[in-house]
């Protein structure tokens, strides 16, 4: 379960950390499902190993049925208190939980986590988390005025990270971090490269596109051909997906001819290179656009007047 | 194909992609290993190349339109980046300097916070106290029966001496050191420090509160005449049971008035610089109310001589002292 943060105009981007190196990173703030998820297997683990603390207790004889319940708060208690903290320290701001999840503590100004940071947002949990816990499972009927305390109370703390868009509770507040989903580095290949490979230009054969067919994109629809063109390369479709890949290249193809107005017919085995060609002049050109200092956002760049892509509504 | 041939950013790409592999094998060690575990050349490769690939992201924003390019560098990136970035104490030095340097310091620069919630505690023991003898029914409002544990102004003299002097010896040992750290006073000392950090006054009235029980209970057995007993059984673990609520009360204070009063800060501002002593002060409490349950659970059934009683606890109570104002000063 995610829900949809609110991004005020005016406030920096929730999803940007920006590093002493002064070049923003885009580090996505972890959803709420995946936290909750990291909690309740932490929860679960440090449990585990408490439960059976306090067998190895009772075959031992050291513990007594009276005191049965206190003994195994108080496993739970020791147990958990330094899980969270040396955990957070030895693998760096993630937990077992939070490895299984793939998301991480990392700090809220961009400089490396510190151990107070982390030994603060750990104690915090026990307020937020686990005295919430413990009033959940002990609400009694009898005592309706300190019920409804605990309720408020767990409302109260539930309420702080819906509240703020970095999804912080009360210890990341105070200890200045926030958690971020872990980004996985995938390097795929450059779709400009594999059409210089595949379709050297002989003249009569290539395709030639004039600058004014290329002014009508922007990056965006560029990016997204870039996409196509990837989903093309895969060669492990089933008839019927073959089929109505084949359709939407045509159509596309048709759209961007149509668009650009381009006057010779392409014939349909030639789709897909006259998409690379297209991607591969469309990319040189809005390349060289930027670097001149106009960035085409989209194809509605040049509506505003100013030439900078404004999107329409 | 030459060189020539392709786009300018292809060539941006071409020219460093084997720098970025070779991020991405160092990252993965790091992560993998821990960043202590490199070897030299690993370790210095990492910093430079993440740099490099700062700069590269840099470029590729600016030049670069391939989507797979950028995802892939803002992820590298990122990733080394919190590879570089990763804290990198020891947890064996860390835990020598809090008790050498920081806690006590924390304490000391926190004085006037403990204090008042020491004046809490003492306003509402002096409350309780005075209360009682102005009326022996207030001993049921101010404590749960619970709590109490038959101790009332109903019960005998000689009741009340037995429990002083003859503890239940079906719950002792490591039971009822945990018993005793997850009775009443914990669970109030949680609480305080926890109100404290999302308002203040709940953590001064509720220190207040447990004042005025400690008033009463107290009330209740120099009216007997019990009244040096009662301290040598209060003071054994009480001393540093109640100096422990007083100091999480007082780190609460501090989280407290930092939210109602954050001064020139933002308020999440105000907070976590507050949040550096108070936590400090939190961790001192849960050690006091450790020692203070293991004091609960095995001293008072062994001592059961009134004076040793008082000698043990105000001579613990001493030695927190000696530690706070002492401990973390520097030589010279």
């Amino acid at each position: 379960m995610r829900f949809r943060r609110k991004t005020r105009a005016g406030r920096p981007d929730p999803d940007v950390v920006l590093p002493p190196e002064g070049v923003p990173l885009r580090l996505e703030i972890a959803g709420l499902g995946a936290r909750l998820g990291a909690q309740i297997t932490d929860v679960l683990i440090t449990g585990l190993a408490a439960g059976s603390l306090h067998v190895l207790l009772s075959a031992l004889g050291l513990s007594a049925p009276r005191t049965l319940t206190a003994l195994a708060m108080f496993l739970f208690f020791v147990i958990r208190i330094p899980y969270y903290v040396l955990a957070e320290l030895a693998w760096n701001g993630q937990t077992l939980g939070k490895k299984l999840m793939k998301i991480k503590v990392v700090s809220h100004d961009g400089a490396s986590l510190t151990t107070h940071a982390v030994v603060l947002r750990n104690l915090m949990k026990e307020a937020e988390i686990f005295l919430p816990g413990t009033l959940l499972l002990t609400l009694d009927e009898a005592s309706p005025v300190s019920s409804s305390l605990a309720l408020a109370w767990i409302v109260a703390v539930l309420a702080v990270p819906l509240m703020n868009s970095y999804r912080r509770r009360m210890g990341d507040l105070m200890a200045g971090t926030h958690v971020i989903q872990l980004p996985v580095p995938v390097l795929l290949s450059d779709v400009a490269e594999a059409v210089r490979a595949r379709a050297p230009e002989k003249p009569g054969d290539g395709f030639a596109f004039l600058a004014h067919q290329l002014d009508h994109y922007g990056a965006l629809e560029l990016q997204t051909l870039e996409g196509i063109l990837r989903n093309a390369e895969r060669r492990d479709l089933s008839p019927a997906a073959h089929r109505a890949q084949r359709e939407t290249l045509a159509a596309i193809v048709g759209k961007i001819r149509n668009k650009i107005s381009y006057p010779e017919a392409v014939e349909t085995p030639d789709h897909l290179r006259f998409l690379r060609a297209f991607y591969n002049a469309q990319r040189a050109h809005l390349e060289q656009r930027q670097l001149f200092g106009d960035r085409r956002a989209d194809k509605f760049h040049g509506q505003d007047g100013t030439g900078n892509g404004a999107k329409k509504p | 194909m030459n060189e020539g041939d392709l786009l300018r950013s292809a060539r941006f790409r071409r020219e460093r992609e084997a720098d970025w592999q070779r991020l991405e094998t160092l990252v993965s060690e790091a992560e993998k290993h821990g960043v202590q575990r490199l070897g030299f050349e690993a370790a210095r490769d990492l910093a430079t190349l993440y740099r490099q690939a700062t700069t590269s992201l840099a470029i590729a924003r600016e030049i670069s339109l391939d989507k797979g390019l950028l995802d892939y560098l803002e992820a590298l990136t990122a990733r080394a980046y919190l590879s570089v970035y990763a804290p990198q104490e020891r947890v064996g030095g860390l835990v020598a300097r809090f008790f050498r340097d920081s806690a006590p310091r924390a304490m000391r620069r926190s004085v006037w916070y403990i204090l008042a919630g020491f004046l809490c505690m003492g306003l509402g023991a002096l409350v309780g106290y005075l209360l009682y003898f102005e009326n022996s029914a207030w001993y049921h409002v101010f404590l749960p029966s619970g709590l109490a544990g038959g101790r009332g102004p109903e019960a005998s003299t000689g009741f009340l001496r037995s429990v002083i002097y003859d503890e239940d010896p079906a719950v002792s040992g490591l039971g009822a050191f945990a018993t005793y750290l997850f009775s009443h006073n914990t669970r109030i000392a949680i609480f305080v420090f926890g109100l404290g950090a999302f308002l203040c006054a709940p953590a001064i009235l509720l220190t207040f509160y447990n004042g005025l029980v400690f008033g009463a209970f107290v009330a209740l057995h120099v009216e007997r005449g019990l009244g040096p007993d009662i301290g040598g059984w209060l003071s054994i673990h009480g001393v540093t049971e109640l100096s422990a609520i007083c100091i999480a009360c007082g780190a609460g204070i501090q989280l407290g008035l930092a939210v109602l009063f954050p001064g020139r800060d933002a308020r999440a501002v105000a907070l976590r610089k507050a949040g550096r002593d108070a936590v400090k002060l939190a961790i001192v409490a849960a050690l006091m109310l450790v020692a203070a349950a293991f004091l609960e659970g095995f001293g008072r059934q062994l001592v059961q001589d009134m004076g040793a009683r008082y000698g043990i606890g105000w001579g613990v109570g001493a030695l927190w002292l000696a530690w706070f104002t002492l401990g973390g000063r520097r030589r010279g």
